[in-house]
């Protein structure tokens, strides 16, 4: 079902392609756009009034002319679903932070940066030209980070300096010329990263000398940057060049994901099987393989890391318009009286209610593939439907957050590697393994005053669901057939990786399980904070898992919901958070995921029909729990 | 190892070796040189072991440079006049005889009608082709009519069994022999391509494309190879190999994107006739075309220009 009006922010320097590509899936499915252009750009109004000349149907691109200040108004308008911003790092997160609360969902996608990876069997005069389509042409979205092998550096060194000799800049509108300029704000960005780039030592290669106050910037090389200075880590602004060498494949993968940009990057090499191993470990979302910026509209382009979440072009771009059928609209939940910087800071302090001795032994963390004992070394006692006290489980704080992270991705290579055949079977075993439970579970469940048949009736659910993901699993990759190309484009779906998750209050056991099957047959690894009025029948399933399931591919921490919300949310080293709490809880989250762009998933406060198919199990969830790459291999010989 | 025809082009004499496109050997380096002109330098297969071309790449670059450089009003027509001055003006036809190679030594000393170069201005600067190229039992006729004519541009024979090149040793020896006797001074070798595809290699001045007889000929991919082969050849021993794609030539157009290829790879110093040729008959004609509706600004009609 299509989202409703899409909000299309522009950043000052946008291409024209860019907002081509954001307002034409969401038309086509069947949505409204209202632009927001900045002043300079008269573009967008022309491609307005284009659109009201159609006459049927007026008002279905609006365009305003404004400054980015005007974002989180647009955005606070009631009807607005959803607001696309491409753009710069920075903007988007800032965009990230104003937008928290206001109820439209963000899409992002950031930063032009790509990547170039030249080993020593690539044909380099080829990848010489790849390298000026990537960074000196018209084409070029932004700058380039080049990799070389060592065997090649000076061959490729030498190829680039005299190649770099022969472009042409001048008026972008002259066939005949190689590049033009962009602006002054880029030239000086330009300008002062070259300067940076020197005061640390760099080697600056020109091609050309250009007056400096000419609007036109030459193509630079910089090489010889040290990696730990902070032009390195610094986005590398059009049109330069930074080049630095590496020795084994192996390392070449550490240093190119060493960044937290994750937009495009092409490898070069005429050995297949390297290729691929390259291409696979590349944690980007667009891939070519000697070829480099093709681009299709029938291919997904996207991002990860702080690249931003959102994806056009494919089905992933159409996906980004729509939503489930039958969920309601998205309105503002916004409260203006949360504080962040002290929401969910402290543990609110409970006077211990008796003996710490219950019923049972209280639980402890499920961490790490066996039940630990917190941090702290309190627990927190939990009372059924009639007050009476059932048992104790763990009071998790930050320490036990970082070590559940911890314990997560160490698990994480291993799952990841796992075939598609071997997840399934994992998810059928812990299913045969509830099914085992049925009755200690449907007793628990009844405790905390849930009905009989409905504790049944959830129970089964829950078993039913991990084996129907167990069997999805199976579905991961697919090639796409591109126009003009020879050769496959393929398109996977990557595990995103260590994936946290807040559950709901309602429906404890099945929610739980509707939220972990599909992370896990993903291939992620998880860090989950159960219910918190009825954590304990998630901790039974936590008992099977200590024996199934390898050890950190689920983490389990109870305690307060707010102290861990924070905790999870402000780690950096968490590829996405799904929160099903309070709304207050969903606008932290919001803009807390600024810090590192994570994507998020909140309800807003609104509780979900979990026993539903669609919202329980539908493939919104799938969607969510992996990112897509593409793949592109040109095929000739 | 081939060393065929080592020694004996003749003193200041150049040999040109050609290698099919068709058959799918796209490279020839120039290892072994035997003219007075060059050094040689030993042969090195470590090389060609390190060679790596990536096709799709390379298409994508040449669809590129055809439409990145194009060349406009007085430029296009200077560039034009180049492109004349390196032509291999040739007529090799089953059917030649001493009457049409007469006319086409004419046409290579006076290529461009009279009034149009003294519209541009470059009537004066001795605007001929770079060489006739015939075949053997042509040589003779040739020189004689370039000596009336009082032109000293060089006569460039085919030898060694064209086009196939599958003949005896001794009688591909004995043409370039006789060839020379006759007044040829540039031999275009067809390279034995039995020893090509084991493997065994030799040098010459000049690579060309193809010998212009096969289905495929002069293509931008092909070219794009050779050149940064040449390029490579360069930098690594200093010496300079030329270049000369031949067949399939026909449009003025085409000799530009020629030029304007060369230009890019290889620079300015290859954009002359000692190492840049065109293999052609008929693109004389369509540069004449150009250079009349450019200066007349009326496209002519056949009887309009002289005939090669």
């Amino acid at each position: 079902m299509r989202t409703g009006v899409i909000g299309l922010i522009l950043s000052p320097t946008f291409p024209f392609l860019d907002m081509m590509w954001r307002i034409c899936p969401a038309l086509a499915v069947g949505c409204t756009v209202v632009v927001l252009a900045p002043p300079a750009s008269p573009t967008p109004l022309l491609l307005a009034q284009l659109a009201g000349e159609l006459g049927p149907f007026p008002g279905i691109l609006n365009v305003i002319s404004g400054p980015a200040s005007l974002g989180p108004v647009l955005a606070a308008q009631p009807g607005v679903q959803k607001v696309a911003f491409c753009g710069a790092i920075e903007e988007g997160r800032a965009l990230r932070r104003t937008l928290a609360g206001w109820g439209p969902e963000l899409g992002l996608a950031l930063g032009a940066e790509s990547l170039l990876l030249l080993t020593e069997v690539a044909d380099v005069d080829s990848a010489v030209e790849g390298i000026v389509d990537a960074a000196w042409s018209d084409r070029s979205r932004g700058g380039l980070r080049l990799l070389i092998q060592e065997a090649v550096w000076d061959e490729t060194m030498r190829r680039l300096q005299e190649r770099m000799g022969r472009l042409r800049c001048g008026r972008g509108l002259d066939g005949a010329v190689d590049m033009g300029a962009r602006g002054d704000a880029a030239r000086d960005l330009a300008q002062r990263y070259v300067r940076e780039a020197q005061s640390q030592g760099a080697q600056v290669f020109q091609a050309g000398s250009v007056p400096s106050d000419s609007p036109f910037f030459p193509p630079t090389l910089v090489s010889d940057l040290p990696p730990a200075s902070p032009c390195t880590q610094a986005e590398v602004p059009w049109p330069l060049v930074v080049a630095s060498p590496f020795r084994t494949a192996k390392e070449a993968l550490a240093v190119a994901n060493g960044t937290p940009r994750g937009g495009s990057a092409s490898v070069w090499s005429e050995r297949l099987g390297q290729a691929l191993e390259l291409a696979y470990g590349l944690q980007v979302g667009t891939v070519w393989i000697n070829a480099h910026g093709l681009r299709d509209p029938a291919v997904p382009t996207g991002g990860c890391k702080e690249s931003g979440s959102s994806w056009h072009g494919g089905q992933d771009g159409l996906y980004e318009y729509l939503r489930p059928s039958g969920t309601p609209a998205w309105i503002p939940y916004l409260s203006k009286t949360l504080d962040y910087d002290s929401f969910g800071l402290a543990l609110p302090s409970a006077l211990p209610a008796g003996p710490e001795t219950g019923p049972a032994p209280p639980y402890g963390l499920f961490v790490g593939g066996r039940f630990q004992a917190p941090g702290a070394r309190s627990s927190r006692p939990i009372r059924d439907s009639q007050g009476s006290l059932l048992g104790y489980v763990a009071e998790g704080g930050a320490k036990d957050i970082r070590g559940a992270v911890e314990a997560a991705h160490q698990a994480a290579p291993g799952w990841m590697s796992q075939s598609p055949a071997a997840r399934a079977a994992l998810l059928w075993a812990l299913a045969a393994a509830l099914q085992r439970r049925e009755p200690n579970l449907v007793s628990r469940l009844e405790r905390h005053g849930v009905e009989l048949k409905v504790a049944k009736v959830e129970v089964e659910l829950s078993v039913k669901r991990l084996r129907a993901w167990g069997a999805r699993v199976q579905a991961q990759g697919c090639a796409l057939q591109v126009a003009e190309l020879r050769g496959p484009v393929l398109r996977l779906r990557e595990p995103l990786g260590v994936l946290a998750i807040v559950c709901p209050d309602e429906w404890p056991l099945l929610a739980f399980v509707s939220l972990l099957a599909p992370a896990l047959a993903h291939g992620n690894t998880v860090v989950l904070v159960p219910s918190g009025a009825s954590p304990i029948p998630a901790l039974e399933v936590c008992q099977e898992m200590a024996a199934l399931l390898p050890a950190g591919l689920v983490n389990v921490v109870t305690g307060d919901r707010d102290h861990l919300t924070r905790c999870l949310a402000l780690h950096q080293d968490i590829q996405a958070l799904w929160y099903f709490g309070s709304a207050q809880g969903s606008q932290f989250v919001e803009w807390a995921s600024a810090g590192n762009l994570k994507p998020v998933w909140v309800n807003r406060g609104c509780p979900r029909a979990w026993d539903q198919e669609a919202e329980g199990a539908g493939p919104e969830l799938g969607l969510r729990a992996a990112w897509t790459k593409a793949l592109w291999l040109p095929m000739g010989d | 190892m081939a060393t065929q025809g080592r020694g004996e082009a003749g003193a200041g004499g150049r040999r040109k070796g050609s290698t099919e496109a068709g058959s799918g050997s796209q490279l020839c380096c120039g290892l072994f040189d035997m003219s007075a002109h060059q050094q040689g330098t030993e042969l090195d297969l470590s090389w060609i072991s390190k060679i790596q071309v990536n096709k799709p790449a390379v298409l994508r670059r040449a669809e590129q440079i055809q439409a990145r450089r194009p060349v406009k009003k007085e430029w296009q027509a200077a560039w034009l006049l180049k492109a004349v001055t390196c032509i291999d003006l040739t007529t090799l036809s089953g059917d030649d005889t001493a009457s049409n190679v007469q006319r086409l030594c004419y046409k290579a000393k006076y290529p461009i009608r009279e009034d149009l170069l003294k519209a541009l201005n470059m009537h004066d600067k001795g605007i001929t082709t770079a060489a006739v190229c015939v075949y053997p039992a042509r040589v003779c006729d040739a020189v004689k009519a370039l000596k009336a004519a009082g032109c000293d541009i060089p006569v460039a024979s085919v030898a060694t069994g064209f086009p196939a090149g599958q003949t005896h040793l001794k009688t591909r020896l004995e043409e370039i022999r006789l060839a020379v006797e006759d007044g040829a001074t540039e031999i275009d070798v067809v390279i034995n391509r039995t020893l090509v595809l084991t493997g065994q290699w030799k040098g010459s001045d000049f690579i060309k494309t193809s010998t212009g007889k096969e289905t495929v000929n002069a293509t931008f991919p092909v070219a794009i190879v050779m050149l940064r082969a040449i390029r490579d050849f360069f930098w690594k021993t200093g010496n300079k190999v030329g270049f000369k794609p031949a067949g399939g030539i026909r449009s003025a157009k085409d000799s530009l994107v020629w030029l304007s290829l060369i230009k890019e790879e290889l620079g300015d110093e290859w954009m002359k006739p000692e190492l840049f040729r065109i293999g052609a008959s008929t693109l004389l004609a369509d540069i004449e075309r150009q250079i009349y509706h450019h200066v007349t600004g009326r496209y002519a009609a056949y009887h309009d220009l002289p005939m090669s």
